[in-house]
């Protein structure tokens, strides 16, 4: 293990909200990154919102906050005031990165967009992260990852077969875009250290999550086939798909790629006719009749239990997994001892359990750190980085800058 | 569309750095390291993929295919995969083959292996072995469950991946009302392998600027499940934060239909539309013509408008079946509310903000003829994402690689061809 973090002498200046920037800046916060989040509570991120039970509303305590935007330094800015904005400046002088995911144009307004930001840092390397990108007619769009997925086709390919679109847990697809974003800042990164240039990135949530559905997309391009949804089925495999297990709404999820995993899964349900029936013999079969396929694999599964189908099922070494929701997957013991779970301290709520980061590496220990309240640091980043007085400092707060 | 051509003068992000893809022996179709490796390759790095001879890579037999003619070279995954690589046949099961994957993996920075632990203890290439080996190697495991737990043998997938990390158990998001026949559902595609591919790629590029400080190489263990996992990151959030008793808590763990789905039917087919907060509930009152039931108290605030979500709904599904998803979309973004048509593959392929940013591209492949397909997924504005050559043919490299970079002559070459090998 090295004592040192692969990224520390980088700095970020992050005035990304919601999902998708911020985690991504929490990647590399937590690998060494000096993390400064820019944010202001006239228009607190809504993430940060939390109402306990009898409507109260927190900015310091939520729960989808502290997990996403870990690792980082807070300050408050209002940038609709012109000093907040120079001290912005300033700040982007000294750093490396300026990640942003504002409605394109509003940034410039505040002379901080791309061009400006290179005359006062020439290798700045910035990321925007945009619903539709920074050009083409539909620019100005707004939307969070969940409504911009539907414009690239994604919905529309997720749904029970025969029916209509479907929306997509776990804001899908903000965290994967925010994991596509650490890619593409550290490979911007690698460029400008070996050359000294620094370049603006232009993210269009909705095209990555179109690179995300090449089977469909090179399927329209080479047929000319514009399909739908295939809700739980593949075209390469079956059964291949979620079954119920005794119990209520319990179910396993089964993957059979070959002949020989299909006569394994007959087997396991106790129906090794089955296997041999010339309806389902072989995969093409399989495909051909998959309705029937899977209402005969259905009418079995529902005699185990999940825990007990789901065993049988690897013992015979075929692809298969329980059907979890959250607190199934948090009391599955290879998770709870994945090390994706770390107890990190907050100012606000003490110390919590946080997931951090999926990827596990041999030689380096994550500088993780509980994510910040708002402006946390303010006074710190203003007197260490800009080298303010405590006077100067009041004197921002009670003109406003600082809130 | 863009002729891929208009960069070419520019250099790329990841010029200089080299790649080798191994090949996944499952029998699940499990992409992830080819799209790593392509990721890899798009922007700018040599990359070497390794595939087994005569059958090839897995995807090159899911076409798909032109006129449903199956043939290796012309499918329409293998094209996107695998555009921008270098191609060798190697069979990893031959003493022979792992040889000279190791090496090709004396000069490579990175290797992206997608086989499970017990495999590749089997053929001689397991992550201990590559890493005491060539000490400046990234060697990193793509597989189902990781590289080091209980589980790591197990064989899994997109389907196991998207259900066992509790993404399936919430999709389709707020649209269940029928337990019993709405299973959880897996999304459109094979997002598990795709967002592992993206974590792989992320995960290999924080242990390079790793080696870039100390100039060591490592093992970065990529989970496909844990890469699903870690989309759960707010329900895991709310659990640690929030007490049982509150409603939230609950909220995430069923599945049932309690609050507004991201989709609603309108006059030609669906949109995604949502104003659940202060900005978008106010900016939606002027479009709708500021009705009186918008200002009634019980939709005061985000809180309330969340008790009263169903009347609310109610209001969303009279309102939208008036208008085209071309017409909300125009409406609602006019008054900046989130709002998108949902697009079938085709309309994403006509859509003209796609088209303005030259999304799509194409190229000539010499044996598929013009191909389109898929672009940068992050426009680089210095050094940009580009096509530089086709997808490669089945061994096409195999004399380039083998024979240039290892110096193998064609006596050599002849005969690993002819014991299969190669």
């Amino acid at each position: 293990m090295s004592a040192k973090v692969p990224l520390s002498g980088i700095r970020i200046i992050d005035f990304g909200w919601i999902f998708a920037v911020p985690h991504a800046t929490a990647w590399l916060g937590s690998m060494g990154a000096d993390v400064v989040r820019i944010e202001t509570s006239r228009a607190p991120d809504m993430i940060r919102r939390s109402t306990s039970p009898t409507g109260e509303v927190f900015f310091n305590r939520s729960g989808v906050f502290n997990a996403v935007d870990f690792s980082r330094r807070s300050i408050v800015l209002d940038l609709t005031r012109p000093q907040a904005c120079e001290i912005a400046r300033r700040l982007v002088k000294l750093g490396d990165v300026v990640s942003e995911n504002f409605t394109v144009g509003n940034l410039r307004k505040y002379g901080l967009g791309y061009e400006d930001l290179k005359k006062i840092k020439p290798d700045i390397i910035m990321l925007s992260c945009t619903p539709l990108g920074q050009d083409g007619p539909y620019a100005r769009t707004v939307g969070w990852g969940p409504t911009t997925q539907a414009f690239a086709g994604l919905c529309h390919l997720t749904g029970y077969p025969g029916g209509g679109p479907s929306g997509i847990a776990a804001a899908w697809p903000d965290f994967a875009v925010s994991v596509g974003i650490v890619f593409f800042m550290l490979a911007a990164l690698h460029h400008r250290n070996r050359t000294g240039e620094g370049q603006h990135l232009d993210v269009s949530m909705a095209e990555m999550v179109t690179t995300m559905i090449p089977e469909a997309m090179m399927d329209y391009f080479m047929t000319g086939r514009d399909e739908g949804p295939k809700g739980n089925r593949d075209d390469a495999m079956a059964p291949h798909g979620v079954f119920p297990v005794s119990g209520d709404d319990q179910w396993v999820a089964i993957a059979i790629a070959t002949d020989d995993e299909w006569r394994a899964l007959c087997d396991v349900l106790g129906v090794p006719s089955l296997a041999a029936d010339p309806d389902f013999a072989r995969l093409s079969d399989r495909l051909r009749n998959v309705e029937m396929l899977d209402s005969e694999v259905a009418a079995r599964t529902r005699n185990f239990g999940r825990e007990e189908l789901v065993a049988r099922l690897r013992e015979r070494g075929l692809a298969a997994g329980p059907v979890y929701n959250i607190e199934g997957l948090l009391h599955d013991d290879v998770f709870a001892n994945s090390r994706m779970l770390v107890k990190l301290n907050h100012r606000a709520v003490g110390e919590r359990t946080i997931p951090v980061l999926p990827s596990r590496f041999s030689a380096i220990e994550p500088a993780y750190r509980g994510a910040p309240t708002m402006g946390e640091q303010t006074d710190e980043v203003l007197t260490e980085l800009l080298g303010l007085s405590a006077d100067e400092i009041a004197k921002l707060r009670a003109d406003n800058v600082l809130v | 569309m863009n002729d891929a051509g208009e960069y070419r003068e520019l250099p790329q992000a990841l010029d200089g750095i080299r790649v080798v893809e191994l090949p996944c022996l499952d029998t699940i179709p499990f992409m992830a390291a080819a799209m790593a490796a392509k990721l890899f390759a798009d922007f700018g790095a040599e990359a070497i993929k390794v595939e087994p001879p005569r059958t090839g890579a897995k995807e090159r037999g899911l076409g798909p295919f032109r006129d449903a003619r199956l043939d290796p070279e012309t499918g329409g995954l293998h094209l996107f995969l695998n555009t921008n690589k270098l191609g060798v046949t190697l069979d990893l099961e031959r003493p022979r083959g792992r040889d000279l994957v190791l090496r090709l993996l004396e000069s490579a920075d990175i290797v992206f292996n997608p086989n499970l632990p017990a495999v590749n203890e089997r053929i001689g290439l397991s992550w201990r072995t590559l890493v005491e080996r060539f000490p400046k190697l990234i060697v990193v495991s793509v597989t189902f469950f990781g590289a080091e737990n209980a589980y790591r043998n197990f064989r899994g997938g997109d389907l196991v991946a998207t259900h066992m990390s509790g993404v399936g158990w919430g999709t389709p998001w707020n649209q269940v009302t029928d337990l019993p026949n709405q299973p959880p559902l897996r999304i459109g595609g094979r997002q598990s392998d795709y967002l592992c591919a993206y974590t792989a790629a992320a995960s290999a590029m924080i242990a390079l600027f790793h080696r870039d400080a100390t100039g060591a190489g490592q093992h970065v263990d990529v989970s496909q499940w844990l890469s699903m996992v870690n989309m759960m990151r707010p329900a895991m959030g709310i659990y640690s934060h929030e007490s049982p008793g509150n409603p939230i808590y609950d909220r995430v763990a069923k599945r049932i239909k309690r609050g507004s789905p991201w989709v609603y039917p309108c006059k030609d087919g669906w949109v995604t539309f949502a104003a659940g907060g202060d900005r978008f509930w106010n900016a939606w009152k002027p479009l709708m013509g500021n009705p009186a039931w918008m200002n009634q108290e019980i939709f005061a605030t985000p809180t309330l408008r969340m008790d009263n979500v169903e009347k609310i709904e109610a209001k969303i599904r009279e309102w939208l079946p008036a208008l085209t998803r071309q017409e909300a979309f125009e409406k609602a973004q006019g008054h900046h509310i989130p709002c998108f048509p949902v697009y079938s593959p085709a309309e994403v392929a006509a859509n003209p903000q796609y088209a303005a940013r030259h999304f799509f591209v194409e190229h000539d492949h010499p044996v598929a003829g013009r191909v389109t397909m898929p672009g940068a997924p992050c426009k680089f504005g210095g050094t940009p994402w580009r096509v530089k050559r086709g997808a490669p043919r089945l061994g096409e490299h195999n004399r380039k690689v083998l024979g240039e970079q290892l110096k193998l002559g064609d006596a050599e070459l002849g005969a690993l061809a002819k014991e299969g090998v190669i």
